[in-house]
C-alpha cells in the first residue's frame, strides 16, 4: 500500500478554543490511484491533504507513506520526503515570483542531493527542467516569468515542478480553482495522462466536473469521511 | 543546495532590492572604512614617531646637570653646570657599554656668510660625535682632538645650513661668521630629515666643545650642557645607565643619600612611552570607530529581518519542495555576509585610500598591511554572520504551512 492512514485526527488549538478538523480518519490509497477528495469548505480537505503530504503532523493516530511510519521523523527527514516523494500543485500557483519558469522547476532538483545519490550536474538539472517543460508545452516560456504567464501556463510550470523529481504522489489542492473551464480542462487532461503512466494522484476539488476525472471519490464532512 | 548556488541566490536577492542594498552596505562601509582608516594612520603615525626619534640614535642616553628627583629638572647648588669634559672622558674609559662618548655646549645665533645670513642653533662637541648620532659627512672631514685642543675656530655644517647659505656652492674652506666669530667650515653633514615633534636636525652647525664654549658661550670654560652617549646596544642601555650613574656619583663626590646632580635620558625610554600613548589613542579611536560597525551590523540584522517577513511565501515553498532547515538558514546567512563582504571590500578600499591620503599629506608611511585588510574583511564577514544568524535561523524555524499561507 502506497499510503496508509490510521485513525487520524488534526485539532488546532487556537487560544483556548480547540477546532477539531479530522477526527479519526482512516484511508488506504494505492500505487497508480487517481483520487478526488470532495467536501464541503472547512470539512478539512486540506488539513488532510496537509498531513498525506508530511508537511503537517496529525495530533493522533498513525501514518505509513509507502509502508514506513512517518510520524516521529525529524524535519529533515520530513524534507527529504517531500522532496522525493511528493509533489505539490497549489490553488495559488506558488510559483516564485521574478524568477524563470525553467529555475521554478528546477527548484526541487536543487534540494535532492545527498541521500540517493542524485547529484546531476548544472547543465542536466536544466536539460532536465527543459524536458519536463517541453512535456508540458511550455518550451517557448522557459525564460518567462510567472507575471508573463496566463493562469492556466502558471499551473503547468507548478506541475512540471512537481513532476521534476519524479515522485510517486502527486498531490493537487483545488488545481483549478483559480482557472476557466477550458484551461482546468488543460490541466486535467495533464493529470490524466501522468495518471496513466503510473504516478499517484489525489486532488482536492469543489466541482464535480472535475472530480469526474478520478476513477475514485473520497467524500469528506467535518473532518471524516462519508 | 549547493554553496554556489546559494551565493547566486543570495546575489540575485540583493540586486533585485538594489537601493535598499547599497544602504544597508553602507553601514557597514562606513564602520569598515573607519576602522581601517583609523587604524592605518594611528600606526603610521607611530612608526613615524619612532623613526624621527631612532634617527637620532635609538641607544642614546642624554645626561643632563642636576637632578629629576622633584621631577623635570632643577638644578642643584647654584646655577654651574655640573658636568664637565673629564666626566665624558672617565664615562668613555670606564664604562664597557660606551660606545661613544660626546660633550654638549649649546649656542645659537646669528651666522653670516656675505650678503646671507642665517639664524641656528650652535652645537659643541666632540669629534666622537658622529659616531655617537650615527651620522656621516657628505663632504669635507670632521675636527680632530687636537683641534678641540686648541679650541679653533672650525666648524661642520648640517644640509639646511648649507642651502641657505651657500644654495649649490660647495661650503667647504669657506668661512662663515658665527656672532661676529669667523669659523672656517671644513665638513658639510649629509641630510638627516625631522627629528620627533618636526625639529629640523638638518639646522644646525657642529664645531668644536672648546670653541664654542670659549667664543660663543658666556659660559664657564670647564662645564657642558650635555653629554650625549652611545651604548653598545640597546640591550645595553640598562646596563650603560647604571655605570654612568656610579661612574658621575663618585666622580661628583656625593656622599650615600643625596640626590643626583645629573639626571640620565634614553630615547628607548621616550620611544616607548609615546609609542604607549599613540597605541592608546589608536586603540580607543578605533572602538569609537567600531562602534560605527556595530550600528551596520544593526543594519543588516534589520533588514534580513524585512528580508524573511517579505519572503515567507517563498521559504514556505521551498520548504515544500524539499528545502531542510539548514538550506534556508544558509540562505539568508549567505545573504547577510553578502552584504556585510561587499561592504567591507568597499569599506577596506575607502578607508585605505583614506588613510594613504592623510599618510602622503603628512609625510607618513602608509601602513595599510595585507594583514589587517584580511582581518578587516573576515571581520565584515563575521559581523554578516553575527547580525545575519538570527533573520536567517527564524527564517528556518517557519512552519512551512503557516508559511505558505502567509499573506
Ligand atoms: N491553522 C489553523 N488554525 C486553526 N484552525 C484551522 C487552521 N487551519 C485550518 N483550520 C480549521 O480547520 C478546519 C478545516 O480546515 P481546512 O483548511 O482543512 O478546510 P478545507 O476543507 O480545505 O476548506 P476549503 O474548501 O475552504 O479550503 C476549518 O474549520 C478551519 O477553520
Ligand atoms: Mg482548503
Amino acid at each position: 500500500m502506497l499510503i496508509t492512514l490510521n485513525k487520524i485526527t488534526k485539532t488546532y488549538q487556537v487560544g483556548e478554543i480547540e477546532i477539531p478538523a479530522l477526527r479519526g480518519v482512516s484511508l488506504s490509497i494505492d500505487r497508480g490511484e487517481f483520487v478526488a477528495i470532495m467536501g464541503a469548505s472547512g470539512s478539512g480537505k486540506t488539513t488532510l491533504m496537509n498531513i498525506i503530504g508530511v508537511l503537517d503532523q496529525p495530533t493522533a493516530g498513525q501514518y505509513l507513506l509507502e509502508d514506513k511510519e512517518i510520524t516521529g521523523l525529524s524535519r529533515n527527514a520530513l524534507a527529504q520526503i517531500r522532496n522525493k516523494k511528493i509533489g505539490f500543485v497549489f490553488q495559488s500557483f506558488n510559483l516564485l515570483p521574478r524568477t524563470s519558469a525553467l529555475e521554478n522547476v528546477e527548484l526541487p532538483l536543487f534540494y535532492n542531493s545527498g541521500i540517493n545519490g542524485d547529484s546531476l550536474s548544472g547543465r542536466q538539472k536544466k536539460q532536465k527542467a527543459l524536458e519536463m517543460l517541453k512535456r508540458l508545452g511550455l518550451s517557448d516560456r522557459a525564460y518567462h516569468h510567472p507575471s508573463q504567464l496566463s493562469g492556466g501556463q502558471q499551473q503547468r510550470v507548478a506541475i512540471a515542478r512537481a513532476l521534476i523529481n519524479q515522485p510517486p504522489i502527486i498531490l493537487a489542492d483545488e488545481p483549478t480553482g483559480n482557472l476557466d473551464t477550458k484551461s482546468s480542462q488543460e490541466i486535467m487532461a495533464v493529470f490524466d495522462q501522468f495518471n496513466k503512466e503510473g504516478i499517484t494522484i489525489i486532488l482536492i476539488t469543489h466541482e464535480s466536473d472535475i472530480a469526474k476525472y478520478a476513477r475514485r471519490l473520497i467524500h469528506i464532512r467535518d473532518g471524516q469521511l462519508l | 543546495m549547493s554553496l554556489f548556488l546559494t551565493l547566486k541566490v543570495a546575489l540575485r536577492a540583493l540586486i533585485r532590492n538594489k537601493v535598499r542594498s547599497i544602504l544597508t552596505m553602507l553601514g557597514i562601509i562606513i564602520g569598515i572604512a573607519a576602522v581601517i582608516a583609523v587604524v592605518a594612520v594611528g600606526q603610521g603615525a607611530t612608526v613615524m614617531i619612532q623613526e624621527q626619534i631612532s634617527s637620532m640614535g635609538d641607544n642614546i642616553l642624554m645626561i643632563f646637570p642636576g637632578s629629576a628627583s622633584s621631577g623635570g629638572l632643577h638644578f642643584g647648588a647654584g646655577t654651574r653646570s655640573t658636568l664637565t669634559p673629564q666626566d665624558a672622558e672617565a664615562i668613555m674609559n670606564e664604562c664597557l657599554y660606551v660606545k661613544a662618548v660626546s660633550p654638549m655646549v649649546r649656542a645659537g645665533g646669528q651666522v653670516i656668510y656675505q650678503d646671507k645670513n642665517w639664524s641656528t642653533s650652535v652645537n659643541g662637541v666632540s669629534p666622537s660625535y658622529l659616531e655617537v648620532r650615527n651620522w656621516e659627512l657628505k663632504e669635507g672631514a670632521f675636527f680632530t682632538d687636537s683641534e678641540v685642543k686648541a679650541a679653533s675656530k672650525v666648524c661642520v655644517i648640517g644640509a639646511t645650513v648649507a642651502k641657505e647659505l651657500f644654495d649649490t656652492e660647495s661650503p667647504v674652506e669657506k668661512t662663515i661668521r658665527i656672532r661676529n666669530m669667523p669659523f672656517k667650515i671644513i665638513g658639510v653633514l649629509v641630510k638627516k630629515g625631522s627629528a620627533a615633534f618636526g625639529q629640523d636636525q638638518d639646522d644646525t652647525i657642529i664645531a668644536p666643545w672648546s670653541s664654542v664654549s670659549r667664543f660663543l658661550q658666556r659660559g664657564s670654560f670647564n662645564s657642558v650642557n650635555q653629554l650625549l652617549v652611545s651604548a653598545t646596544s640597546i640591550k645595553t642601555i640598562e646596563l650603560a645607565k647604571t655605570d654612568i650613574t656610579s661612574i658621575l656619583r663618585q666622580r661628583h663626590k656625593l656622599s650615600e643619600g643625596t640626590d643626583d646632580d645629573f639626571s640620565i635620558i634614553d630615547t628607548a625610554e621616550i620611544t616607548k612611552a609615546i609609542t604607549a600613548t599613540a597605541t592608546t589613542m589608536t586603540m580607543l579611536l578605533a572602538i569609537i570607530a567600531s562602534i560605527s560597525l556595530l550600528v551596520g551590523g544593526i543594519g543588516i540584522m534589520n533588514i534580513m529581518l524585512v528580508s524573511v517577513t517579505e519572503r515567507t511565501r517563498e521559504i514556505g515553498l521551498r520548504m515544500a519542495v524539499g528545502a531542510r532547515s539548514k538550506d534556508i538558514l544558509l540562505q539568508f546567512l549567505v545573504e547577510a555576509m553578502v552584504l556585510a563582504g561587499i561592504g567591507g571590500v568597499f569599506g577596506i578600499i575607502i578607508g585605505g585610500s583614506t588613510a594613504e591620503i592623510v599618510a602622503r599629506y603628512n609625510d607618513w608611511p602608509v601602513l595599510v598591511s595585507a594583514q589587517s585588510t584580511v582581518i578587516a574583511f573576515l571581520f565584515s564577514a563575521a559581523v554578516g554572520i553575527f547580525f545575519g544568524f538570527f533573520p536567517a535561523w527564524r527564517a528556518s524555524r517557519l512552519n512551512p504551512i503557516e508559511a505558505l499561507r502567509y499573506e
